[in-house]
């Protein structure tokens, strides 16, 4: 099954980066919505996530709060 | 038996790393993550031979260069060293037990510890309850989060006036909080922060309590002359309190200062310990920079080098 993978970033931020680069590593499609400038997801990443802090991922609803590898590994099946 | 264990993934461990390495010890490295605590930066001004590079592309180029000698290098990622214990009970050990968080034991003749610092904690109630709910430990990250909102930056150090510097183009209000009399960073930075019209500077200033049920709703503050207390109407509170060493893995072992970091003789980067060294933010060294650690480090490493060849 196809996974909807969304990442609330902001462009200073580095552990978003890592994440990216991680779903570039494992071939992983993912939307991101840099909250920095898209008021829409800030409000959208705070209500879901309850967290004033980047980076938020959504993976199939799931929310995961920072980047947390082995978490990220777990949720998308990845050996 | 490792010759060499290496605690810690900043400048100082990759270089102690690469430079055993080049000596054919048989290395182990381990760390949570490569980098060091300059990771968040986003712009380093002062890493010698690049003029600009972000902390991200550091912790890139520092683990590649490390890679290029995994013949000899072990490198054990994530993972974090909780106790180091002595093997033998003479006037020299005879090597040294690295125990994890992921419960393995590893044995090496030398070790040197690179593990750095942390962020120090205001140590309030409701700090860790409202940690990425308002509270804030990264200020390059997150302060775009606080658009149009009154905050409070607690510390007048350097780490301090960049986080207001950060928010000045977001936050409507920032408060500056500073414990001492007076601000402690750079002149150029705390003229830019002095001058714009938002922040508000407030000394003697004791952090009491961060208040809000499921977002940081205010900050409690005492002023530490008159003993008054008051509440910053702040939807976020950044952090900048300086640092504390990962020392605790060392505790007992070898000699610590007042603060917690590791006592080095900066000539060979030696502990009050034969057979374990230490480089970088973990030390008592002064200046807490990427280039001293790393320098620090190659002494370490050199040192350990000898100290095997004489201790066979």
């Amino acid at each position: 099954m196809e996974k909807t993978i969304k990442i609330y970033t902001t462009s200073s931020c580095v552990y978003c980066k890592m994440a990216k680069e991680f779903f570039k590593t494992n071939n992983v499609q993912y939307e991101e919505y840099d909250v920095a400038v898209d008021e829409k997801a800030r409000n959208e990443m705070v209500e879901k996530s309850h967290q004033l802090g980047v980076p938020v991922i959504e993976i199939n609803g799931e929310i995961f709060v920072g980047f947390d590898k082995s978490a990220l590994l777990k949720a998308l099946n990845i050996k | 038996m490792y010759d060499v264990i290496i605690v810690g993934g900043g400048p100082a461990g990759v270089a102690a790393g690469i430079y055993t390495a080049r000596k054919k010890l048989k290395t182990l490295l381990m760390t949570e993550e490569f980098g060091g605590q300059s990771i968040v930066s986003d712009d380093i001004q002062n890493w010698i031979g690049d003029a600009h590079i972000s902390g991200f592309d550091l912790a890139k180029k520092l683990e590649a260069h490390l890679r290029t000698y995994s013949d000899d290098v072990d490198i054990k990622i994530p993972e974090k060293a909780v106790e180091v214990k002595r093997i033998g009970d003479g006037l020299t050990a005879m090597g040294f037990e690295v125990k994890t968080d992921k419960n393995n034991v590893y044995q090496a003749r030398a070790v040197i510890l690179a593990s750095g610092a942390r962020r120090r904690k205001l140590n309030i109630p409701g700090e860790d309850r409202l940690n990425g709910k308002g509270v804030v430990y990264c200020s390059t990250c997150d302060a775009p989060l606080f658009k149009d909102k009154a905050v409070a930056v607690v510390g007048g150090g350097n780490a301090g006036l960049e986080a207001v510097v950060d928010l000045f183009p977001y936050a409507s209000k920032i408060y500056l909080l500073e414990f001492g009399e007076t601000l402690k960073g750079d002149q150029v930075s705390q003229e830019e922060v002095k001058k714009n019209q938002k922040v508000e500077i407030l000394f003697f200033a004791e952090t009491r309590e961060i208040l809000g049920d499921k977002f940081v709703a205010g900050l409690k503050y005492s002023h530490r002359k008159t003993g008054e207390e008051k509440i910053l109407d702040v939807k976020g509170v950044f952090v900048e309190i300086g640092s504390v060493p990962n020392s605790e893995m060392v505790k007992g072992l070898v000699a610590l200062d007042k603060y917690g970091q590791v006592i080095i003789d900066s000539k060979h980067s030696t502990t009050s310990e034969p057979g374990i060294f230490a480089a970088g933010d973990v030390t008592d060294d002064p200046y807490k920079q990427n280039n001293i650690s790393v320098g620090d480090a190659v002494k370490a490493a050199l040192a350990a080098y000898n100290y095997l060849l004489k201790n066979k």
